[in-house]
Protein backbone atom coordinates (compact mmCIF):
# COMPACT_ATOMS: atom_id res chain seq x y z
CA UNK A 1 0.00 0.00 0.00
CA UNK A 2 1.17 3.43 -0.96
CA UNK A 3 1.03 5.70 2.21
CA UNK A 4 0.88 9.55 2.08
CA UNK A 5 4.32 11.16 3.31
CA UNK A 6 2.79 14.55 3.54
CA UNK A 7 3.54 15.20 6.96
CA UNK A 8 7.33 13.32 6.62
CA UNK A 9 7.98 15.33 3.27
CA UNK A 10 7.23 18.67 4.91
CA UNK A 11 8.98 18.50 8.09
CA UNK A 12 11.94 17.40 5.76
CA UNK A 13 11.69 20.85 4.04
CA UNK A 14 12.09 22.67 7.31
CA UNK A 15 14.14 20.29 9.20
CA UNK A 16 16.95 19.30 6.44
CA UNK A 17 17.76 23.44 5.73
CA UNK A 18 18.23 23.50 9.65
CA UNK A 19 20.83 19.99 9.95
CA UNK A 20 22.87 21.63 6.69
CA UNK A 21 23.15 24.92 8.46
CA UNK A 22 24.04 23.36 11.60
CA UNK A 23 26.85 21.38 10.05
CA UNK A 24 28.26 24.48 8.40
CA UNK A 25 28.49 25.65 11.60
CA UNK A 26 29.76 22.86 12.86
CA UNK A 27 32.36 22.87 9.60
CA UNK A 28 33.13 26.45 11.01
CA UNK A 29 33.26 26.03 14.50
CA UNK A 30 35.93 23.50 14.15
CA UNK A 31 39.06 25.79 14.80
CA UNK A 32 38.13 27.42 18.48
CA UNK A 33 35.10 25.18 19.50
CA UNK A 34 34.34 21.47 19.29
CA UNK A 35 33.26 20.43 15.65
CA UNK A 36 35.49 20.46 12.08
CA UNK A 37 35.27 18.66 8.15
CA UNK A 38 34.42 15.19 9.72
CA UNK A 39 31.60 15.75 11.92
CA UNK A 40 30.12 18.73 9.84
CA UNK A 41 30.64 15.99 6.73
CA UNK A 42 28.15 13.55 8.74
CA UNK A 43 25.58 16.08 9.32
CA UNK A 44 25.39 17.26 5.75
CA UNK A 45 25.04 13.77 4.48
CA UNK A 46 22.53 13.28 7.70
CA UNK A 47 20.35 15.72 5.60
CA UNK A 48 20.71 14.16 2.75
CA UNK A 49 19.79 10.60 3.94
CA UNK A 50 16.80 12.89 5.90
CA UNK A 51 15.64 13.70 2.04
CA UNK A 52 16.55 9.88 1.06
CA UNK A 53 14.18 8.44 3.49
CA UNK A 54 10.89 10.97 2.69
CA UNK A 55 11.64 11.15 -0.70
CA UNK A 56 12.56 7.86 -2.84
CA UNK A 57 15.59 7.25 -4.04
CA UNK A 58 15.14 8.18 -7.70
CA UNK A 59 13.43 11.61 -6.84
CA UNK A 60 17.04 12.72 -4.84
CA UNK A 61 19.15 11.68 -7.25
CA UNK A 62 17.33 13.90 -9.98
CA UNK A 63 16.53 16.78 -7.37
CA UNK A 64 19.95 16.49 -6.76
CA UNK A 65 22.29 15.78 -9.59
CA UNK A 66 25.79 14.88 -7.87
CA UNK A 67 28.22 12.12 -8.56
CA UNK A 68 29.35 11.72 -5.19
CA UNK A 69 32.66 9.64 -6.64
CA UNK A 70 33.57 12.94 -7.63
CA UNK A 71 32.73 14.55 -4.57
CA UNK A 72 35.18 12.06 -3.07
CA UNK A 73 37.61 13.06 -5.48
CA UNK A 74 37.36 16.54 -5.34
CA UNK A 75 37.67 16.86 -1.36
CA UNK A 76 40.95 14.54 -2.22
CA UNK A 77 42.43 17.05 -4.38
CA UNK A 78 41.46 20.13 -2.71
CA UNK A 79 43.33 18.82 0.60
CA UNK A 80 46.08 17.58 -1.43
CA UNK A 81 46.38 21.11 -2.69
CA UNK A 82 46.53 22.74 0.08
CA UNK A 83 49.17 21.17 1.39
CA UNK A 84 51.64 21.03 -1.79
CA UNK A 85 50.67 24.94 -1.77
CA UNK A 86 52.42 25.17 1.01
CA UNK A 87 55.81 24.08 -1.07
CA UNK A 88 55.23 27.07 -3.59
CA UNK A 89 55.86 29.77 -1.04
CA UNK A 90 58.81 27.66 0.55
CA UNK A 91 57.80 26.15 3.54
CA UNK A 92 57.30 22.40 4.42
CA UNK A 93 54.45 20.60 2.93
CA UNK A 94 51.64 21.22 4.90
CA UNK A 95 52.41 24.38 6.62
CA UNK A 96 49.54 26.00 6.97
CA UNK A 97 48.89 30.28 6.57
CA UNK A 98 46.85 32.26 8.24
CA UNK A 99 46.04 36.55 8.13
CA UNK A 100 43.64 38.78 9.76
CA UNK A 101 41.26 40.84 7.09
CA UNK A 102 38.86 43.76 7.22
CA UNK A 103 36.33 41.87 5.35
CA UNK A 104 33.52 44.32 4.47
CA UNK A 105 29.91 43.25 5.73
CA UNK A 106 31.57 40.78 8.60
CA UNK A 107 34.39 42.60 9.78
CA UNK A 108 37.74 41.77 11.54
CA UNK A 109 38.09 38.01 10.29
CA UNK A 110 41.02 35.33 10.12
CA UNK A 111 41.58 33.71 7.06
CA UNK A 112 43.36 30.07 7.47
CA UNK A 113 44.48 27.53 4.86
CA UNK A 114 43.41 24.63 7.21
CA UNK A 115 40.04 25.72 6.20
CA UNK A 116 40.81 24.51 2.93
CA UNK A 117 42.27 21.18 4.37
CA UNK A 118 38.73 21.30 6.21
CA UNK A 119 36.69 21.98 3.47
CA UNK A 120 38.34 18.95 1.32
CA UNK A 121 37.79 16.61 4.56
CA UNK A 122 34.01 17.87 4.95
CA UNK A 123 33.60 16.99 1.06
CA UNK A 124 35.50 13.74 1.42
CA UNK A 125 33.29 12.35 4.02
CA UNK A 126 30.20 13.41 2.13
CA UNK A 127 31.34 11.68 -0.80
CA UNK A 128 31.93 8.47 0.83
CA UNK A 129 28.94 8.36 3.15
CA UNK A 130 26.84 8.95 0.58
CA UNK A 131 28.69 6.46 -1.83
CA UNK A 132 27.92 3.69 0.79
CA UNK A 133 23.99 4.93 1.46
CA UNK A 134 23.26 4.94 -2.49
CA UNK A 135 25.09 1.73 -3.06
CA UNK A 136 23.38 -0.19 -0.80
CA UNK A 137 20.43 1.43 -1.11
CA UNK A 138 20.40 0.83 -5.03
CA UNK A 139 20.81 -2.99 -4.29
CA UNK A 140 18.26 -4.78 -5.27
CA UNK B 1 7.67 31.48 -2.15
CA UNK B 2 6.79 33.23 0.99
CA UNK B 3 7.78 29.63 2.61
CA UNK B 4 10.82 30.05 1.45
CA UNK B 5 11.68 33.66 2.37
CA UNK B 6 10.02 32.53 5.70
CA UNK B 7 12.41 29.42 6.28
CA UNK B 8 15.52 31.45 5.36
CA UNK B 9 15.20 34.46 7.79
CA UNK B 10 13.86 31.34 10.43
CA UNK B 11 17.67 29.53 9.25
CA UNK B 12 19.56 32.90 9.88
CA UNK B 13 17.44 33.17 13.32
CA UNK B 14 18.98 29.20 14.10
CA UNK B 15 22.54 30.93 13.03
CA UNK B 16 22.63 33.59 15.37
CA UNK B 17 21.24 31.12 18.04
CA UNK B 18 24.19 28.72 17.38
CA UNK B 19 27.07 31.45 17.06
CA UNK B 20 24.97 32.75 20.33
CA UNK B 21 25.94 36.51 18.67
CA UNK B 22 22.72 38.67 18.35
CA UNK B 23 23.94 41.36 15.64
CA UNK B 24 23.34 42.27 12.00
CA UNK B 25 26.02 40.77 10.79
CA UNK B 26 25.81 37.25 12.22
CA UNK B 27 21.83 37.58 11.05
CA UNK B 28 23.49 38.84 7.29
CA UNK B 29 26.10 35.64 7.99
CA UNK B 30 23.06 33.43 8.94
CA UNK B 31 20.73 34.79 6.07
CA UNK B 32 23.54 33.73 2.89
CA UNK B 33 24.18 30.32 4.60
CA UNK B 34 20.44 29.79 4.44
CA UNK B 35 20.36 31.26 0.81
CA UNK B 36 23.10 28.73 -0.29
CA UNK B 37 21.14 25.82 1.54
CA UNK B 38 18.09 26.40 -0.17
CA UNK B 39 19.55 27.27 -3.49
CA UNK B 40 21.03 23.52 -3.23
CA UNK B 41 17.39 21.90 -2.27
CA UNK B 42 15.56 24.53 -4.32
CA UNK B 43 13.71 21.57 -6.48
CA UNK B 44 11.88 19.77 -3.58
CA UNK B 45 9.87 23.28 -2.77
CA UNK B 46 7.10 23.33 -5.07
CA UNK B 47 7.77 27.35 -6.10
CA UNK B 48 10.95 27.97 -8.25
CA UNK B 49 13.73 29.59 -5.75
CA UNK B 50 12.41 33.26 -4.77
CA UNK B 51 15.91 35.11 -5.34
CA UNK B 52 14.48 34.61 -9.06
CA UNK B 53 10.95 36.34 -8.11
CA UNK B 54 13.14 38.96 -6.37
CA UNK B 55 15.04 39.97 -9.08
CA UNK B 56 12.37 40.05 -11.27
CA UNK B 57 10.68 42.48 -9.16
CA UNK B 58 13.56 44.45 -9.59
CA UNK B 59 13.52 43.98 -13.29
CA UNK B 60 9.91 45.52 -12.85
CA UNK B 61 11.12 48.77 -11.21
CA UNK B 62 13.79 49.27 -13.44
CA UNK B 63 11.56 49.05 -16.31
CA UNK B 64 9.13 50.94 -15.27
CA UNK B 65 11.29 53.80 -13.89
CA UNK B 66 12.65 54.32 -17.53
CA UNK B 67 9.35 54.04 -19.34
CA UNK B 68 8.34 56.85 -16.79
CA UNK B 69 11.23 59.14 -17.64
CA UNK B 70 10.85 58.34 -21.61
CA UNK B 71 7.02 59.16 -21.62
CA UNK B 72 7.77 61.97 -19.78
CA UNK B 73 10.14 63.50 -22.31
CA UNK B 74 7.47 62.46 -24.97
CA UNK B 75 5.34 64.56 -23.19
CA UNK B 76 7.31 67.31 -22.63
CA UNK B 77 7.51 67.28 -26.12
CA UNK B 78 4.02 67.37 -27.36
CA UNK B 79 3.20 70.05 -24.66
CA UNK B 80 6.12 72.54 -25.89
CA UNK B 81 4.91 71.66 -29.18
CA UNK B 82 3.39 75.12 -31.29
CA UNK B 83 1.10 73.37 -32.85
CA UNK B 84 -1.37 71.09 -31.24
CA UNK B 85 -1.70 67.59 -33.60
CA UNK B 86 -2.35 64.76 -31.27
CA UNK B 87 -5.68 62.40 -31.85
CA UNK B 88 -6.53 61.44 -28.44
CA UNK B 89 -8.88 58.68 -28.43
CA UNK B 90 -9.70 55.38 -26.07
CA UNK B 91 -8.66 51.84 -27.39
CA UNK B 92 -8.83 48.29 -25.94
CA UNK B 93 -6.01 45.87 -24.49
CA UNK B 94 -6.78 42.66 -24.04
CA UNK B 95 -4.58 41.17 -21.49
CA UNK B 96 -3.63 37.40 -20.27
CA UNK B 97 -3.30 38.66 -16.91
CA UNK B 98 -5.31 36.59 -14.61
CA UNK B 99 -5.03 37.37 -10.60
CA UNK B 100 -6.53 40.46 -9.18
CA UNK B 101 -3.13 41.98 -8.04
CA UNK B 102 -1.22 41.39 -11.81
CA UNK B 103 -4.19 43.32 -13.44
CA UNK B 104 -4.03 46.57 -10.43
CA UNK B 105 -0.37 46.33 -11.22
CA UNK B 106 -0.61 46.40 -14.44
CA UNK B 107 -3.41 49.13 -14.66
CA UNK B 108 -1.14 51.44 -12.25
CA UNK B 109 1.81 51.23 -14.45
CA UNK B 110 0.09 52.11 -17.67
CA UNK B 111 -1.73 55.23 -15.63
CA UNK B 112 1.41 56.44 -14.02
CA UNK B 113 3.39 56.35 -17.68
CA UNK B 114 2.34 59.51 -19.16
CA UNK B 115 0.62 59.40 -22.93
CA UNK B 116 -1.93 56.19 -21.76
CA UNK B 117 -4.78 56.09 -18.86
CA UNK B 118 -6.77 53.24 -17.76
CA UNK B 119 -10.23 54.20 -17.88
CA UNK B 120 -11.67 51.05 -17.16
CA UNK B 121 -11.21 47.33 -16.82
CA UNK B 122 -14.36 45.10 -18.55
CA UNK B 123 -16.24 42.79 -15.95
CA UNK B 124 -14.45 39.98 -16.82
CA UNK B 125 -11.54 41.07 -15.93
CA UNK B 126 -10.12 40.30 -19.55
CA UNK B 127 -9.72 43.50 -21.31
CA UNK B 128 -8.47 47.17 -20.30
CA UNK B 129 -9.60 49.77 -21.70
CA UNK B 130 -7.39 52.61 -22.10
CA UNK B 131 -7.55 56.15 -22.77
CA UNK B 132 -4.35 57.47 -25.06
CA UNK B 133 -3.05 61.08 -25.74
CA UNK B 134 -1.79 60.29 -29.63
CA UNK B 135 -3.79 57.06 -30.77
CA UNK B 136 -2.47 57.23 -34.04
CA UNK B 137 -0.04 54.15 -33.48
CA UNK B 138 -2.43 52.20 -31.27
CA UNK B 139 -0.83 49.07 -32.25
CA UNK B 140 2.72 49.94 -31.49
CA UNK B 141 1.62 50.90 -28.00
CA UNK B 142 -0.19 47.96 -27.10
CA UNK B 143 2.72 45.87 -27.93
CA UNK B 144 4.87 48.27 -25.94
CA UNK B 145 2.52 47.34 -22.97
CA UNK B 146 2.21 43.73 -23.77
CA UNK B 147 5.94 43.38 -24.50
CA UNK B 148 7.53 45.34 -21.13
CA UNK B 149 4.87 46.02 -18.51
CA UNK B 150 3.29 42.51 -18.72
CA UNK B 151 5.97 40.48 -19.54
CA UNK B 152 7.99 41.82 -16.58
CA UNK B 153 4.90 41.01 -14.04
CA UNK B 154 4.24 37.67 -15.77
CA UNK B 155 7.72 36.69 -15.00
CA UNK B 156 6.86 38.22 -10.89
CA UNK B 157 4.07 35.98 -10.63
CA UNK B 158 5.25 32.86 -12.41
Amino acid sequence: MKTNDLILQTVTKVASPVIFLFSIYIFFGGHYSPGGGFVGGLLASGAIVLLLLSYDIKTVANILPIDYKLVVAIGLLIAALTGTGALVFDAPFMTHAYQYFDLPIIGHTSLHTAVLFDLGVYLVVIGVTMTIIQTIGESE
Amino acid sequence: MAFQILLNVFLAFIWMFLKNEYTGTTFLVGYFFGLLIILGIRRFFDSRFYLLRVFAVVKLILIFTRELILSNISVLKVILRPKLDIRPGIFALETELEKDWEITILANLITLTPGTLVVDVSPDNKTLYIHAMDIADKEEAIQDIKGSFEKAIMEVSK
